[in-house]
């Protein structure tokens, strides 16, 4: 039992702007009155916000995990989690161990977590690492655009089966939604080639095209009513000039639902690294007109990363760029994975470009309950540095002293000098918990209404926007304080959402017989036991389409 | 330089035309290897199996793999790295003196055909084994092999994988790397992870006995290590969990019987290729399992005064 | 006695971990074992669940579990910098509870893979 009083509480969901009053919590929920006895934060001066919702990151699965192993330079370099009686030690930094990332996420007020990309031959795996990430309520997305089982029922035109399987494989994998990573373009990297355009074949494939398999599986996903809509990592990430194939692809969705990931990598123009250039504009002019869209904006900030995707050819394309380490694990007839260390400089140009469009993004993207704060970590900077990117949301000026240091030819080439607009704290509880909760279809998060988990960020009230979210006063996880003033007080594990979408039995002896063929393990090992992913708990598949 | 590009044993079954298996013995080693997951498998673009495939051995003799293999290139014993340094050259079309080339017991043309297949297969995988990893050169060879394959994908599409020989350091590896970043050898003393092979590694830990107890378990030390390394563990109080008594049984202060991995304890193995298995246990053991005695030493340990970083009560006192 | 058959079973004895063993199991022994190679049908029927061996041994004696994994424990918590090795052919399960250990004894953890 507590009561929380005297603070400023944003809740978006419930049109709540900054208005005082009490936050009252009974067995892991938010209640309307508890009674006298119960214990009282005195939250006066203080913010209230409901926990954050990190709609994608990468934080658990094989691939981080190969990373952890690829890069002991920055293990080094990174923040140390020491043992106490309370709390397992660990590792910060690009690729924080799992104890840590629980700490850190949770540390910074954040309280659920989306892993955006597993496949279902690793999904024990990550279920594993998901397990020892304390604290945080936790979701996967399962890599299915490059699913060769899928393929190829696309390319015989059975789209039914098409999605008995993917049902089959969401249940079997134990996860929450579908990501779709570079569609048809990791399949072709098979072969050590990437699909670029949407209309051309697949490498090893007479019909599918990465646009058949973005439409079919939005659609999938839309007729399976899962929580969530298809989950796109789209062609040509990273590459100047994307902008066309990321409005092709929008255009190919309507209709349907999707949400856009790191959108700041898809909206370049230019057509090599030397004429690179923002264009956000375009982007968010017809992603404003399009509701049936989301995103996040994968924003860059300056220093150290390491690129971490399922996007395989992309990451050959960038080891051959830099000339650093490159990690590389094709997933049998599923995914791939590529990892490549990197660092953004603010000297250089395409840098400097990125870093403005995932600003742009944020700034230009009109509606807030459509765009998510995201780094697409650890791809275009760590999630523990998210306040560094709303205190430039919430401060044209300390945004556009940041803009004079880049190089001056960079300016001609972005638009983020010319646009003033600020976040709102409102509009930061949007960006940061209740969109993002709102687009994962997770009812029970973002919002501060009764019924709905006691998940709560506090803050000291404070101007530096950085400062004011990187240090919460409290942050209540579950109704348990689990946190204050930066000290861990409680590391309680959180749930991990599922759904069961339904299908056809009869898909499962077809299945075993490709299996057979295609696979190198036994077809019942294969599914995740249920007892294996914990703290589970099952998400309707109750999706409706509005008229 | 560096990284390591793979694949999932199903991507060799299903797309591998050259395979390459460079210091192991997979024929006696890993019976299974050859079947199930590279050369004899019909694979969804090899439909003709064997036929379709061509499979190059590299080693310093010759083993029962010989006879499996279309190719034969017997390198001299400590050559891996010259030999893969020659080959690393040719492959970027770089100038490489003959003689070099003759040291590793080697002719320039079977480098050459070497490089050619390579660059004209559709699917290249090389498969080494601690023929190469551990022997002269170590880590430098598994470094030179790994960049081998990383830069043949400016040519063609190539992996390399390591031959892990014990059923589960896989797993090891894996729940290292999530717990604390590092991989194996990783010194939680000072209360976080620190990692540098060589300082923090068993062999140099035992050999200069540098540590005061040992905890064993899934591993027999005390019939493979150096000499020295097996005064340490019988010089300090030596814990063992196995499901026999072993050698290091014997030199141990104390030893637990636990239930046999896989056979009786139930939980999940990891595959060389780092895909996590199931294990099905036939036998209901008398033993407990390794977990279970693992879990009730932290039990008795928390029931001590608790020990944090900079605070840890010297040994006497705790007597 | 009755048969006990297990399907997809799977075999840690080598890095190939295949997991397509049918295993028969009868009383307290592994009989048959089908589809596994030379090397793990041996070591699939080299273990059985007899007690043959003591439950633990303290200074090479028999002695009681409780007492063994007190004195275990005793030893490792009064190290000044405890050595936990192995890991490599038990469960990731058990390998997690070492990690824990390690910690809480603040010990050096290492495989094989160090070799």
């Amino acid at each position: 039992m507590l009561r929380i009083t005297g603070g400023k509480v944003y809740d978006p969901a419930h049109g709540v702007n900054g208005v005082v009053k009490d936050i009252c919590i009974l067995d892991g929920k938010i209640v309307a009155d508890v009674p006298a006895g119960a214990r009282i934060i005195n939250a006066s001066s203080m913010f209230i916000f409901p926990g954050g919702v990190d709609i994608h990151t990468h934080v658990a699965g094989a691939a981080l995990n190969f990373a952890r192993a690829l890069t002991p330079e920055n293990q080094r370099a990174a923040a140390k989690f020491l043992h106490t009686a309370d709390t397992r030690l660990g590792i910060g930094g690009a690729t924080p161990t799992t104890f840590a990332t629980g700490y850190l996420y949770a540390g910074m007020g954040y309280t659920t977590v989306v892993e955006a990309a597993v496949p279902v031959l690793s999904a024990k795996h990550t279920h594993e690492e998901l397990r020892d990430t304390p604290i945080v309520d936790k979701a996967c997305c399962l890599l299915m655009a490059n699913n060769e089982l899928v393929m190829d029922l696309l390319e015989k035109g059975e789209y039914e089966r098409a999605k008995d399987v993917t049902a089959w494989m969401i249940s079997a994998a134990k996860v929450y939604g579908v990501k779709a990573v570079n569609p048809g373009g990791v399949a072709a990297w098979k072969w050590g080639k990437n699909a670029n355009h949407m209309h051309e074949a697949v490498s090893g494939y007479n019909k599918v095209t990465p646009g058949t398999i973005v439409s079919n599986l939005a659609r999938i996903c839309d007729e399976l009513k899962l929580p969530h809509p298809m989950h796109l990592h789209c062609n040509n990430l990273g590459i100047p000039g994307n902008v066309s194939t990321t409005l092709e692809t929008m255009k190919m969705l309507e209709g349907n639902r999707a949400h856009m990931a790191h959108l700041q990598f898809h909206s370049y123009g230019g057509d090599d690294w030397h004429n690179m250039r923002s264009e956000s504009v375009h982007i968010a002019d017809y992603f404003n007109a399009h509701p049936n869209l989301t995103c996040d904006a994968g924003a860059v900030l300056f220093g150290n990363a390491v690129t971490i995707t399922a996007d395989g050819p992309w990451q050959h394309l960038l080891y051959q760029l830099t000339g650093r380490k490159w990690g590389n694990l094709d997933v049998e007839n599923e995914t791939g994975c590529g990892i490549v260390p990197y660092t953004y400089k603010g000297s250089n140009l395409v840098n400097a470009v990125q870093w403005a469009v995932g600003l742009e993004l944020l700034l230009l993207i009109d509606d807030p309950w459509r765009i998510f704060l995201t780094t697409d970590h650890p791809n275009g900077a760590c999630f523990w540095r998210y306040p560094e990117i709303i205190h430039m949301l919430m401060n044209a000026d300390f945004r556009m002293e940041q803009v004079r240091k880049l190089p001056e030819a960079a300016l001609s080439r972005i638009f983020l000098d010319e646009i003033d607009r600020e976040y709102s704290l409102y509009e930061v509880a949007i960006l940061t918990s209740a969109g993002p909760a709102r687009a994962l279809g997770m009812k029970q998060k973002g919002h501060l209404g009764i019924g709905a988990d006691a998940d709560i960020a506090i803050y000291n009230e404070k101007a530096d926007g950085e400062l004011l979210f990187r240090y919460p006063r409290y942050v209540i996880k579950g109704g348990e304080l689990a946190v204050e003033e930066g000290d861990i007080k409680s590391t309680r594990d959180g749930h991990e959402f599922v759904v069961q979408p339904h299908y056809n039995p009869d898909i499962e002896g077809y299945l075993r017989e490709k299996f057979e063929e295609q696979y190198t393990m036994s077809f019942d090992n294969y599914p995740v036991d249920a007892e294996r992913v914990h703290g589970m708990q099952m998400a309707d598949c109750s999706y409706q389409k509005t008229p | 330089m560096g990284g390591k590009v793979s694949c999932t044993l199903g991507e060799v079954k299903n797309r591998a035309d050259l395979i390459i298996y460079w210091g192991g013995n997979p024929a006696e080693c890993h019976p299974r290897h050859f079947t199930k997951y590279t050369i004899m498998q019909k694979g969804k673009f090899i439909p003709e199996g064997r036929k379709g495939r061509t499979m190059v051995l590299v080693d310093i003799r010759e083993t029962m793999s010989v006879k499996a293999a279309d190719i034969f290139l017997q390198v001299r014993p400590s050559k891996d790295f010259e030999m893969l340094s020659a080959i690393r050259a040719m492959v970027k079309g770089q100038p490489v003196d003959p003689v070099l080339v003759e040291e590793t017991g080697l002719k320039m043309e079977q480098l050459q055909d070497l490089v050619d297949r390579m660059k004209r297969c559709k699917f290249g995988v090389i498969f080494f084994g601690m023929g190469l990893s551990m022997t002269r050169g170590k880590h430098m060879n598994s470094a030179q092999i790994l960049t081998l394959a990383a830069e043949m994908n400016a040519f063609t599409k190539f992996v390399a994988m390591p031959m892990r020989g014990h059923g589960n350091v896989a797993g090891a590896d894996m729940v290292l790397r999530w717990t604390t970043g590092y991989p194996f050898g990783v010194n939680l003393c000072r209360g976080f992870p620190r990692f540098n092979p060589g300082e923090f590694s068993t062999v140099d830990l035992l050999v200069r006995g540098d540590i005061d107890a040992c905890l064993v378990l899934g591993a027999d030390p005390g019939a493979t290590m150096p000499q020295p390394g097996i005064d340490t563990l019988r010089r300090v109080p030596t814990i063992v969990l196995d499901p026999k008594v072993t050698y290091t049984s014997q030199i141990s202060r104390v030893h637990i019987t636990t239930s046999p991995t896989g056979i009786s304890s139930p939980g999940t193995a990891y595959r060389m290729d780092e895909v996590p298995l199931p294990l099905r246990p036939a036998l209901k053991s008398p033993y407990p399992s390794d977990e279970e005695v693992v879990k009730r030493i932290i039990q008795a340990v928390l029931r001590k005064p608790a020990w944090l970083p900079g605070s840890k009560v010297a040994a006497s006192d705790v007597a | 006695m009755s048969l006990t058959i297990i399907k997809n079973a799977t075999c840690t004895f080598c890095g190939c971990v295949c997991d397509d063993i049918e295993v028969h199991a009868e009383g307290n022994k592994i009989v048959e074992t089908k589809a596994a190679c030379s090397l793990g049908k041996s070591w699939f029927m080299n273990h059985n669940a007899e007690k043959i061996y003591p439950e633990a041994l303290i200074d090479g004696k028999e002695a009681s579990i409780e007492d063994a994994i007190e004195a275990a424990a005793d030893y490792l918590y009064k190290a000044h910098m405890p050595l936990v090795y192995g890991l490599s052919n038990v469960t990731c399960e058990a390998q997690r509870e070492a990690v824990s250990l390690a910690e809480k004894i603040g010990a050096v953890i290492d495989s094989h893979t160090s070799l």
